[in-house]
């Protein structure tokens, strides 16, 4: 079966040299809720960039379910909800949403619909008309997580989405992403959280300076690295990569 | 409701069809975006132009002798008006390019479907606009309290273009360019500023010294005033053709730049 995301051979080295991400391959299968965990600078978030077209890539090859990942047919495809809050100041909650979709060639009433649907899921219809900047931590998270879905994405891609979110949020984000990987989406999903990552994903990559060191279901990583649980499997790996590095280096 | 009644999934391989095109969202959200400031965006600009039409036209206009036979309260007129539209659509683009960047929203349409050229696109449409109503609230309230005349309407149309489509490119450039807010002030009050008053908006520039005069030529805003000078009046210190050429070039100069960085996506994508 297709991969909802195919990434060979992919390379990114900053202009002032920094090679961030070197040779990565990485299959996420259509349906799956996939985890990527590592430390700050591992290339998570460069990996995501360039999946949706805001980083160039220096080599390699990105598809979306079989196309180009600067294709229009792929862009289409893809939902991101990033880590910082990016939304526009002047618009209002609504015009978020309707704006959103119609970048993505939706006619003006089946945005709006969409923006009103969405709103009444993430509990956000009584602030339609008020703009981000008055919204509390809380539903600015739930406006980009529905903004995200605004276009119905395939792939929906959360870049650290409970970072720095209280426990009954992160509990209700973890909800709606449940309910939407139940709907068939398929989600990539970045977390410092180990937990996070063990309670949501079927299956987990490591990925540490720029290369993907281990990768198999929650179960499959404690089998293998002999560990009680996620937090030792991220211990373990990261330092057997560290040593493997030094050895590397010698 | 919940999250998963409103989920479905699209056929990957579907083509991609837009029901309404993505560029014209853009567009409107850009002109949105200005017009939910009108006060700030579209009056104090123009108050501000009317003001120098007031002092130096009404006030101070008859104490100053016509210029190339045009009462002075009216020559002021052209250079004031197109001084107006350009700082409109730059400052307009400059900001929300700059915003966009810095809160980063701009992801989101760079994310999307949207086409590099359709971006560059949607992103200058506001200064255009906003340019625009600018000089048309400018021209009406010029004509009315001066009773200048537009000789030659078509020239002041493709000068009025081409100014629009110069300097909205310019703003969405040095928006992408601009690492803080600093930077476009300078460039508004230190590079464009002092470039229109020096640009003959309140004197014909044969009145100037040999010198002077020569510098004057290299001032692109020069050329600019010149052609919405002989669109109002029917005249002005160079030939029609060499400052719509100017303008043309400049236009175009800009144009090819703009275009340059949606393609490449150099300083927008790293």
């Amino acid at each position: 079966m297709r991969p909802a995301l195919s990434v060979r051979g992919f390379t990114k080295t900053y202009d002032g040299g920094f090679t961030a991400v070197d040779g990565l391959d990485l299959d996420v299968p259509d349906g799956s809720f996939f985890g990527l965990l590592g430390p700050n600078g591992a290339g998570k978030t460069t990996l995501i960039g360039a999946v949706c077209n805001l980083v160039r890539p220096t080599a390699g090859e990105i598809e979306v379910f079989g196309h180009p990942h600067d294709a229009r047919n792929a862009r289409r495809l893809v939902g991101l909800a990033e880590q910082d809050i990016n939304l526009d100041r002047f618009l209002t909650v609504s015009e978020v949403l309707i704006y959103h979709a119609g970048f993505f060639g939706m006619a003006r009433r089946r945005a709006k619909g969409r923006a009103e649907e969405l709103m009444d899921v993430f509990d956000l219809t009584s602030k339609a008309k008020v703009r981000p900047t008055a919204l509390s931590g809380g539903m600015r998270r739930r406006l980009l997580l529905a903004r995200a879905l605004m276009h119905e994405p395939r792939l929906l891609i959360l870049d650290e989405p409970t970072a720095g979110v209280d426990v009954e949020l992160r509990s209700e984000l973890w909800e709606y992403t449940r309910k939407l990987h139940a709907a068939g989406t398929t989600i990539l999903l970045t977390t410092h959280y180990l937990e996070e990552a063990e309670a949501l994903c079927e299956e987990i990559a490591l990925i540490r300076g720029g290369r993907i060191i281990a990768r198999d279901s929650a179960d499959g990583l404690r089998a293998r690295y002999g560990a009680d649980d996620i937090a030792g499997v991220y211990l373990q790996a990261m330092s057997d990569a560290a040593g493997d590095d030094r050895g590397a280096a010698r | 409701m919940s999250v998963s009644d409103v989920t479905t999934l699209p056929d990957p391989d579907a083509p991609f069809v837009e029901d309404r095109r993505g560029l014209l969202w853009l567009c409107e959200r850009e002109v949105v975006r200005f017009l939910k400031l009108w006060m700030q965006t579209l009056i104090a600009p123009v108050m501000s132009s009317l003001l120098f039409i007031v002092v130096f036209g009404l006030a101070l206009g008859d104490t100053i002798a016509d210029v190339d036979g045009v009462p002075y309260k009216q020559f002021i007129v052209p250079g004031l008006v197109v001084q107006a539209i350009l700082t409109a659509a730059y400052s307009n683009n400059s900001s929300t390019v700059f915003q966009a960047r810095s809160d980063r929203f701009i992801n989101d349409v760079l994310s999307s479907p949207l086409r590099w050229w359709e971006v560059n696109i949607g992103l200058a449409i506001g200064g255009v606009v906003r340019g625009l109503l600018t000089g048309i609230l400018l021209l009406v309230l010029g004509v009315a309290i001066t009773g200048v005349g537009v000789e030659r309407p078509l020239v002041l149309i493709v000068a009025t273009v081409l100014v629009l489509i110069a300097f909205a490119q310019l703003g969405v450039i040095a928006g992408i360019y601009a690492n803080s807010w600093d930077f476009m002030a300078f460039v508004t009050s230190l590079v464009i500023l002092p470039l229109s008053f020096l640009g003959g908006i309140f004197y014909s520039v044969d009145r100037l010294p040999g010198a002077w005069e020569v510098v004057s030529h290299v001032n692109p805003i020069f050329y600019l005033v010149q052609a919405f000078r002989i669109g109002f009046v029917g005249h002005g210190d160079v030939s029609t053709w060499l400052a719509l050429l100017v303008l043309v070039a400049l236009a175009a100069g800009l144009s090819a730049w703009c275009a340059w960085l949606f393609r490449t996506g150099h300083r927008l994508k790293p």
